[in-house]
């Protein structure tokens, strides 16, 4: 682990690196500069060459997506995902505080690769300390020739905007994102056509839309090239990722690991074991709310945490929030409370998923109550199993995860209430 | 020999209890499920069970039901909801007493009674009226059309328990 | 039979639950499943109207395409030597899929079938299930649609569904109900797309996902009705209709707009009731599917407007005056005094007829003026008279205004079309956003005028949108376009196909003929003539403004009426004294009046002799509107009093008068028409009652669209052919127009449309009474100072023959002119342009 070295999380390295001119001591916008001499196509085809995948949760190559977008058409966009609204996830918040530079370098080189004349940077409504800090960072770059009309002498323009979000989980779906940008209801919108295609980006025009950490991570491979990326990491998962562990461990946080970092050794040697002596590990949600849940048993503990692992584990790495449940967890009540989370962030817009969860709240509710009977989770198992795929976005299928999988893997917790125990162990107690 | 025979039996049966009734004067008991002239119920609170709806009309085979419907409001309440019968007739003359309209009911408004002693000098006579059928208005109940609180009869087919 | 696309629409082949069809590239799938396939690919969300949104996902169905060799583009073969197919991994949304080659769709597998059930399930979770009182329970897409895919039973505990606001009024018109709201957004998306006014939205999330309205007043459009056709369920209803009747109790009616020169198809749900005598009553105005007219769209003054045919005011019986005061007669002695009076005019006898009469009663009334040796017709009101030019250069045979798009063009001019004629400004803005170049001419800012400067929507040409030439010169304004305004007039030029629409806002007679013949050659030089989708339009007010024209009624004859008033005048469903203030005048110094008329008024009043005739609503009759099309409608409801349709009266005057025996129906009177005049030679009520299939086909036994009146059962008329659609036509001079001209102290008052106003016909809808008007007048802002005039200063406006009193609005009009409203006041406002004087009136102090 030592031997990674700090793609992301720079500020450990060097002090106050969120400073414009700290940053630019350090080699920041060398990438930029660099890519502005590489020329459009080269950029894109080192990104892709890196293997770089989206760290948002979908894990979809970035090089690929830039690549979608039509050469010819006069307007393009990038729009930055920095709705960082899943459960457990905490790490853009924290790129944008301690390294913002790096997210606005990485944002220009895509910009640039795909010809854009505009970054859109969408914060969630609740992080309005941070757009203000961005605001900053942005101004000094454009000081600097970074931003604005000719960059750097390429004949380049492109401007950074930061726009504020009203505080929706579902805008941080990418067709979402671009109608809330759009100053339209926070829904998302039917696919084809992708953001990429024209019709369907923001304005319709194509866009490009990437995670805070996914264009942070660009500097890096355009400074050091695509083959010293992929050295880190593994096969299918290049480079480095942010975990956000939270929960029942001694010390939680966000780490950098590369991809070939196992759940053991981030859980027992980096955030050091159960947090309560004589409680062990019971369950982990790898991906927030949205992932399926996994009982923590050691073939689960050994396995490396890339994209192609875990899901071979049946789960999904996604944005790697992992929040993890001792023994004292009753599962039933993550359940309950996740299903809560969904319904209320549930746009409404198509019917699986509005009535969908209203209906699982209801029925997982009387269960919490201890008035389930076992007929009632077979119903929410089946209403669940319904909601699954029929969905527009992926919201839908987020929302039937928790209660598929809960049962699934921890039958036994929701037998205990359908017989009449209503005693619950409360997380963080 | 024959002739005695044959009084016999008339004397026999002289002594025994008549078959025929003294109708009117007297009746013979009706079965439970009687399907006579029908009655259009209210709840326990007076309002009228009947919404509106039609649906005795179009199930009747007859077509002997008239319904026109209209709009309740809480200063002019006739049933629970938005819709009450503004009109309601049956014309005894068309209705064979099958009951479907009962069958069809969804709130159990309409319900055929024990009644079946109906004659008419006019046919006009034969068309019952709203006020014809309907129940009088429970003991201590109001009548209607009433005024009642804003936002309590909200709902056409209410959980609206007969006592109450 | 093929969907209608243009001609060089690509077939490709698409197959549908195994079975190959040829279908047009592009075509949306749900469309061309119902039309080709015959299969009802189930929907919430959709219509084929509106763009897709796929969210009620509904429509889901297994997707595959054909898998092709990506080398050689030869079609991959499985073991069986059957073409291999990749199919999605999740079912995919029928309605946002449009045909393309190798295209596979399965919709009858078993996961489908499942799938359907649980969206239905969904649904119906939040429900409330209260049908028996719902007014679309029995025409209702989601009642028709649980019945054939739905659950058996409810796995929900009712006690767990959401309660919610049950009336909820958007506006006058339209109460939603909160709880059967599905969220399928075809209302919210009906006012976006396809009317412009974007009014309705969604506000909250998740469950609390609900419809509001965002305009003051409330759903302010003019075409709010129509969302509670396309609602699939009960959510949104009119305080028209409201309870008024099951769906299955009604009689579907085909009938025609009473209202403009649209001639929306309509339909008349008829039902017998109670407070209406046990006669048949109307009790809803629904949209009849016309392609070709108006969709399936109707305004608002024609759904809800229709009370008039049974208003208490109506005339009822027939009144002759023998003194000085009319009186109540028989029919008898009222024929008999008509008969007298014409007798007695030594053939001095004229009649003017207004544009809500039908063809026939036209017809009787010129053999009746013509038997007795009169010759003068005139048509109501004077002040369009470019009608010739319609016949002559009207749009083409088979002319479908949604068939305009990107390349083709339009020009309004001196019309405000959404006050005038909805359907036609629904319709072509429509056009525009498709790609259509619009350009609008006038005095004054109009609704059209904002729809052609729009920046908003996408994709719009906007450069040169909005000519704004000086009161009066609307023809030089289009005769001069090639040289003033050279790059609007090549884009006209240029178009694929140019339609042009002019009427007479702000112009007198004159003005309005000579601007026709401007648009009238700006057609024929550019070679837009003669062709479908090219021609001239015109709003004459009334749904038969076209039938006064080919009957041989002329506004310029009605001018030589005024002027030379004859012995005897009848007046045929025109309300001249009500229209024109300065009709007193010339009424007064006609001997005898004898008028034909549906509401006694100020013309009555002149009258000696007045007759009541029926309403659209109670009889049989055509109507030729805008566009030509001779269009049938038929006996609905019930009479009222001793009211006889007009042919009829007119036909038994002439048995009296010795002019041959007395038809007896209206057919009879039609096919007379056939017979004697050559443009309505096609036009016997059987070819005219003949239907076609529609695309898109709706209101038939399909599930999910709903309405059990759409389906056109009386007939999608026939359109009289143009003079250009048959040879050569010339250009024409236009004729040099004298304008008004006023003195210092002065304003020209132009008389303006309001499509909700205070005409005897549409007072009686009292619905829709809040949202006329309050009486005003418009000036600019110079002229207001000058007067001495704020925003909302009570005025009196005189001019000659009257004056009124209104308030005074300021507005973006020109200097020296102030646009005056027509009947919104009690008494009549001028009805061409006229010089008038105003004068501020000290508004009493409130204590």
């Amino acid at each position: 682990m030592s031997d990674t070295p700090n793609i992301i999380l720079r500020a450990n390295d060097v002090e106050n690196i969120r400073d414009f001119d700290v940053y630019v001591e350090n080699g920041g916008y060398e990438a930029l500069k660099k890519s502005l001499e590489m020329g459009r196509d080269e950029v894109i085809n080192v990104v892709k060459a890196s293997n770089l995948r989206g760290r948002g949760g979908a894990g979809f190559p970035a090089g690929i997506k830039w690549s979608f977008i039509p050469k010819n058409e006069p307007i393009k966009y990038v729009c930055v995902n920095a709705d960082e609204s899943e459960t457990g996830t905490f790490k853009d918040r924290l790129i944008m505080e301690t390294n913002p530079h790096q997210l606005i370098e990485g944002a220009l080189i895509a910009a640039y690769a795909i010809g854009a004349k505009a970054v859109y940077i969408y914060l969630r409504g609740e992080f309005w300390d941070v757009a203000h800090d961005l605001d900053e960072r942005i101004a000094a770059a454009r000081e600097a020739g970074f931003i604005g009309e000719n960059i750097q002498d390429s004949g380049w323009d492109c401007e950074v905007y930061t726009h504020l979000g009203a505080g929706a989980y579902i805008c941080g779906e990418e067709t979402a994102l671009l109608n809330s940008l759009e100053g339209l209801l926070g829904q998302p919108r039917v696919r084809p056509p992708f953001p990429a295609n024209k019709g369907g980006g923001l304005y319709k025009e194509p866009t490009v839309v990437n995670n805070v950490e996914t264009l942070a991570n660009v500097p890096w491979i355009i400074n050091n090239g695509a083959d010293a990326y992929k050295a880190i990491g593994t096969e299918q998962s290049s480079g480095t990722k942010l975990y956000c562990v939270s929960g029942h461990v001694k010390n939680p946080g966000v780490f950098e690991l590369p991809f070939t970092t196992t759940f053991r050794e981030l859980l027992y040697d980096i955030c050091g074991g159960p947090r309560n002596e004589g409680t062990s590990f019971k369950a982990m949600l790898p991906s927030g709310g949205s992932g399926p849940i996994v009982p923590l048993t050691d073939e689960v503990l050994d396995t490396r945490m890339s994209y192609e692992d875990t899901a071979k584990l049946g789960t999904i790495i996604g944005s790697a929030s992992l929040i993890i449940m001792d023994d004292t967890v009753d599962i039933t009540w993550v359940a309950s409370k996740v299903t809560k989370f969904f319904k209320h962030e549930s746009c409404g817009k198509c019917t699986p998923c509005r009535e969908g969860t209203y209906w699982l709240d209801k029925v997982i509710d009387r269960i919490m109550a201890g008035e389930g009977t076992p007929k009632d989770v077979e119903l929410i198992a089946n209403v669940a199993n319904n909601m699954q795929g029929a969905t527009l976005c992926a919201l839908g299928d987020f929302a039937a995860n928790p209660i598929i999988h809960t049962i699934k893997q921890f039958p036994d917790d929701f037998a205990k209430h359908v017989q009449g125990d209503t005693e619950m162990a409360v997380a963080g107690d | 020999m024959n002739l005695i025979k044959g009084f016999a039996t008339t004397f026999k049966h002289v002594l025994e209890e008549p078959v025929t009734l003294q109708y009117p004067e007297q009746m013979k008991p009706f079965a439970e499920r009687f399907k006579g002239r029908h009655h259009l119920r209210r709840y326990d609170n007076g309002l009228e069970k009947c919404i509106g709806c039609a649906l005795c009309a179009a199930a009747c085979p007859a077509d002997a039901i008239w319904v026109e419907a209209a709009e309740n409001s809480d200063e002019q309440r006739f049933s629970p909801g938005e819709r009450y019968a503004k009109t309601y007739e049956i014309n005894m003359l068309r209705c064979i007493f099958c009951g479907y309209c009962e069958d069809a009911c969804p709130t159990q408004a309409i319900e055929l009674g024990h009644e079946h002693q109906m004659s008419f000098t006019d046919r006009r006579d034969a068309i019952y009226t709203k006020t014809m059928l309907i129940d009088p208005v429970p003991e201590g109940a109001d009548g209607t059309p009433r005024e009642v609180e804003p936002g309590v009869f909200t709902r056409a087919i209410p959980d609206m328990p007969d006592a109450k | 039979m093929a969907i209608p696309v243009k001609d060089d629409t690509k077939l490709v082949t698409v197959k549908i639950d195994d079975k190959e069809y040829q279908v047009p590239a592009g075509a949306n799938l749900v469309d061309l499943a119902k039309w080709y396939a015959d299969n009802d690919i189930p929907v919430f969300c959709y219509h084929p109207k509106l763009e897709p949104v796929g969210m009620c996902r509904m429509c889901l169905v297994e997707l595959g395409s054909i898998m092709r060799d990506r080398e050689t583009g030869d079609v991959v073969l499985d073991d069986n030597g059957e073409p291999t197919v990749r199919w999605f991994p999740k079912l995919q949304t029928a309605c946002t899929q449009t045909a393309s080659d190798g295209m596979v769709v399965r919709t009858n597998t078993e996961a489908v079938d499942e799938t359907r059930e649980n969206v239905l399930e969904f649904l119906l979770t939040s429900h409330p299930l209260d049908c028996p009182i719902c007014d679309k329970g029995g025409e209702c897409p989601l009642q028709n649609l649980t019945m054939e895919h739905g659950p058996q039973e409810s796995r929900m505990i009712y006690s767990d569904k959401m309660h919610l606001q049950k009336h909820v009024p958007l506006g006058d018109l339209i109460f939603l109900d909160r709880e059967r709201c599905i969220q399928c957004a075809r209302c919210v998306r009906f006012q976006d797309e396809l009317v412009g006014d974007a009014v309705l939205g969604f506000h909250e999330r998740g469950r609390r996902l609900q419809i509001i309205t965002s305009s003051d007043p409330g759903f302010d459009t003019y075409f709010s009705g129509n969302t509670t056709d396309i609602c699939p369920v009960g959510a949104l209803t009119t305080a028209d209709f409201r309870f008024g009747a099951r769906p299955w109790e009604m009689t579907e009616i085909p009938s025609i707009s009473p209202w403009d020169a649209a001639g929306e198809n309509i339909s008349l749900s008829m039902r017998l009731d109670r407070d209406f005598g046990g006669r048949a009553m109307i009790k809803r105005v629904m949209p009849r599917q016309n392609e070709y007219v108006n969709e399936l769209w109707i305004s608002d003054k024609t759904r809800f407007g229709h009370h008039f045919t049974r208003s208490l005011d109506r005339l009822v019986e027939p009144m002759v005056s023998f003194g000085d005061k009319l009186t109540d007669q028989s029919w008898n002695d009222a024929y008999k005094a008509a008969v007298t009076a014409l007798e007695g005019a030594s053939g001095d006898v004229a009649a003017i007829a207004g544009g809500a009469i039908s063809n026939e009663d036209l017809w009787e009334l010129r053999q009746l003026v013509e038997g007795l040796g009169g010759s003068r017709l005139g048509a109501w009101p004077p002040t369009h008279g470019g009608a010739d030019l319609v016949a002559e250069v009207g749009v083409g045979q088979d002319t479908n205004l949604k068939e305009l798009g990107a390349g083709d063009a339009i020009l309004v001019v001196a019309s405000d079309l959404e006050e005038e004629v909805p359907i036609w400004r629904l319709r072509l803005k429509r056009a525009q956003d498709r790609g259509a170049y619009l350009v609008v001419a006038n005095a004054r800012p109009t609704r059209m005028e904002e729809f052609a400067l729009d920046t908003q929507r996408n994709d719009k040409p906007v450069e040169g949108a909005a000519v704004r030439y000086a009161p009066g010169e609307a023809a030089a304004a289009i005769s001069d376009l090639k040289s003033s305004n050279k790059d609007v007039y090549d884009r006209l030029a240029d178009a694929t196909n140019l339609v042009v629409v002019a009427g007479a806002d702000g112009l007198d007679l004159d003005g309005n003929k000579a601007l026709m013949q401007a648009c009238a050659n700006l057609l024929i030089e550019t070679d837009h003539v003669g062709k479908a989708n090219n021609g001239l339009m015109s709003p004459i007010p009334g749904p038969n403004g076209m039938g006064l024209h080919y009957l041989g009624y002329t506004p310029e004859v009605t001018q030589d009426i005024v002027a030379n008033p004859p012995k005897v005048l009848i007046v045929a469903q025109a309300e001249p004294a009500e229209d024109d203030p300065t009709a007193t005048e010339w009424l007064s110094k006609v001997d005898t009046v004898i008028t034909l008329s549906l509401f006694p008024d100020r013309t009555t009043s002149y009258a000696s002799i007045v007759l009541p005739i029926q309403s659209f609503a109670e009889r049989d009759g055509t109507f030729v509107n805008g566009e030509r099309r001779v269009q049938r409608f038929y006996t609905a409801q019930g009479p009222l009093g001793e009211a006889v349709p007009a042919w009829k009266i007119l036909t038994t005057i002439r048995e009296k008068l010795g002019q041959g025996r007395a038809k007896l129906s209206a057919a009879a009177v039609m096919l007379e028409i056939t017979k004697n005049v050559d443009v309505f030679a096609e036009m016997r009520y059987k070819n005219l009652s003949q239907v076609t299939r529609q695309f898109p086909e709706i209101g038939g036994d399909d599930l999910y669209y709903g309405g059990t009146a759409y389906q056109n059962r009386g007939g999608l008329g026939i359109q009289i052919p143009s003079a250009a659609d048959s040879g050569k036509v010339k250009a024409g001079k236009v004729a040099s127009v004298k304008a008004t001209k006023a003195s210092k102290g002065e304003l020209i008052a132009l008389p303006i449309t309001e499509l909700y106003n205070r005409s005897n016909a549409f007072m009686p809808s009292g619905l829709v009474h809040a949202r006329v008007a309050v009486p005003y007048v418009t000036l600019s802002s110079s002229d207001a100072d000058d007067l001495g005039l704020v925003d909302g200063d009570l005025v009196e406006v005189s001019f000659e023959g009257g004056a009124v009193r209104v308030r005074a609005t300021v507005g973006d009009v020109p200097a020296g002119v102030a646009l005056l409203p027509q009947h919104l006041t009690d008494e009549p406002t001028p009805i061409v342009p006229t010089v008038v004087t105003l004068s501020k009136i000290a508004q009493p102090v409130l204590a």
